[in-house]
């Protein structure tokens, strides 16, 4: 019998590619569990990349249950749209329903999107070619500036990028660096007075029938003026009726635990599986997570630059800093607003503004990645 | 180039009018709401 040892030894057929995987996957679960980042996300994403990258393991390969996961759950574009109903059914739009122009600096806050898919698309096929960034690619990347993983996922699979798992991991590890990213901008490009500005927040002005009403009109508006957004805002705003309709409470707190905790599970396994040295280890996946942090600060910037225009126009009644929270990473940016709020005054409470808009730009993120969607494929 | 140019510019033109619309029905409902909540209430 001619049997090589290196068919049947795993650390025999060690690369550097391989242990530089299986380091990564080990800083993932690292931050997730001594850091507390993400940690639904990054101890399965840590797990499944780890797996992906045993030596002769071959769960990652053909007929592994990883790559079952991955072709049943995230090639088919299920996982995220299943996570959406959790989402949608944790969410409280009251917020947002009580101020409902904040849904104008969720769509500013958008910018970060397409400003970032414009420099990827310039750093790659568009103009430099320095990187192998195709239209398609250039959009994956772009919407990790939605700061919403579920978004990320279904357009970067949708679109077939190649780094997709690089885009989903960026996507989800920047949504915990959220009160990093988002504070100097924010202080930048406010000034001392604006920073200060209070707003008062009138509660319980919201008819239970316009909380009802609201998912129900969203998905007919959404999906009549921008199709290709109906399978996300369909999902979210389903969540959404089944948390606000009061006649389905089982239903409602299982799409919020069950469901939303079992598909995390597999969706991050699944995407760790994906993370395989050969084909994310490359130059682009480093400028992927560079472009991530460009999205991000876009974002902010774009809504906090619409916050200030509503302030002037407002005469002074709108906190400019809430526009910050016009990325849908709901709630960390909320938060970030708030504690900003109270650093520079006691007193001033920005919470409920702040989420009125992080929850409208939840909204926004997902008909921006509905409208990358459209536009795309129409110019390619 | 040119095609991503006009990704952005109709891309953010598109929500911006998109998201206009929802907030122009929401008003409008939420007035027709209290404006009935008002006349029960009267």
């Amino acid at each position: 019998m001619d049997i090589s040892a290196s068919e049947f030894l795993g650390f025999l057929n060690l690369d550097w590619q391989i242990v530089i995987m299986l380091v990564i996957g080990c800083v993932l679960l690292w931050l997730g569990i001594a850091h507390k980042v993400e940690p639904v996300l990054l101890v399965p994403i840590g797990i499944g990349c780890i797996l992906a990258n045993i030596p002769l393991g071959g769960v990652a390969e053909k007929g592994g249950f990883l790559a079952i996961l991955s072709d049943a759950g995230i090639h088919t574009e299920i996982f995220p749209l299943l996570i959406f109903i959790g989402v949608g059914a944790m969410i409280d739009f009251g917020p947002f329903l009580s101020q409902p122009y904040t849904i104008l600096l969720g769509a500013a806050a958008q910018f970060g999107i397409f400003g970032t898919f414009f420099l990827a698309y310039f750093l790659g096929d568009g103009w430099l070619h320095v990187l192998d960034f195709s239209l398609k690619d250039a959009a994956a990347i772009g919407i990790i500036g939605s700061a919403d993983g579920p978004t990320s996922i279904f357009v970067s699979t949708t679109f077939q990028s190649k780094y997709t798992a690089a885009i989903v991991v960026a996507a989800y590890s920047y949504m915990a660096m959220v009160p990093i990213i988002q504070p100097p901008i924010i202080k930048a490009l406010t000034t001392k007075k604006e920073k200060i500005i209070k707003m008062p927040y009138v509660k319980g002005t919201i008819s239970q029938k316009t909380k009802i009403l609201f998912p129900i009109v969203t998905i007919i508006v959404v999906g009549l003026l921008c199709p290709k957004a109906t399978p996300l805002i369909g999902a979210l705003m389903f969540g959404n009726l089944l948390r606000e309709c009061g006649v389905v409470k089982n239903l409602s707190e299982t799409a919020q635990n069950e469901l939303a905790n079992i598909i995390t599970i597999l969706l991050g396994i699944a995407v760790g599986g994906l993370m395989i040295g050969s084909q994310f280890l490359r130059p682009e996946t480093i400028l992927v997570f560079v472009l991530g942090i460009v999205a991000f600060s876009l974002d902010t910037a774009a809504g906090v630059l619409l916050g200030k225009l509503m302030c002037v126009l407002t005469k002074g009644k709108v906190n400019p800093m809430i526009g910050a929270c016009g990325i849908s990473a709901f709630p960390m940016s909320s938060r970030v607003v708030q504690k900003l709020g109270l650093q520079f005054d006691p007193h001033n409470h920005l919470l409920m503004h702040a989420a009125g808009a992080n929850t409208a730009g939840q909204i926004a993120s997902v008909v921006a990645g509905g409208v990358m969607l459209m536009l795309v494929p129409i110019f390619s | 180039m040119l095609n991503a140019l006009w990704i952005v510019i109709l891309g953010m033109v598109i929500i911006f009018v998109v998201l206009g619309i929802l907030l122009l029905v929401m008003i409008a409902l939420g007035r027709i709401f209290k404006s009935k909540e008002e006349k029960q209430e009267g």
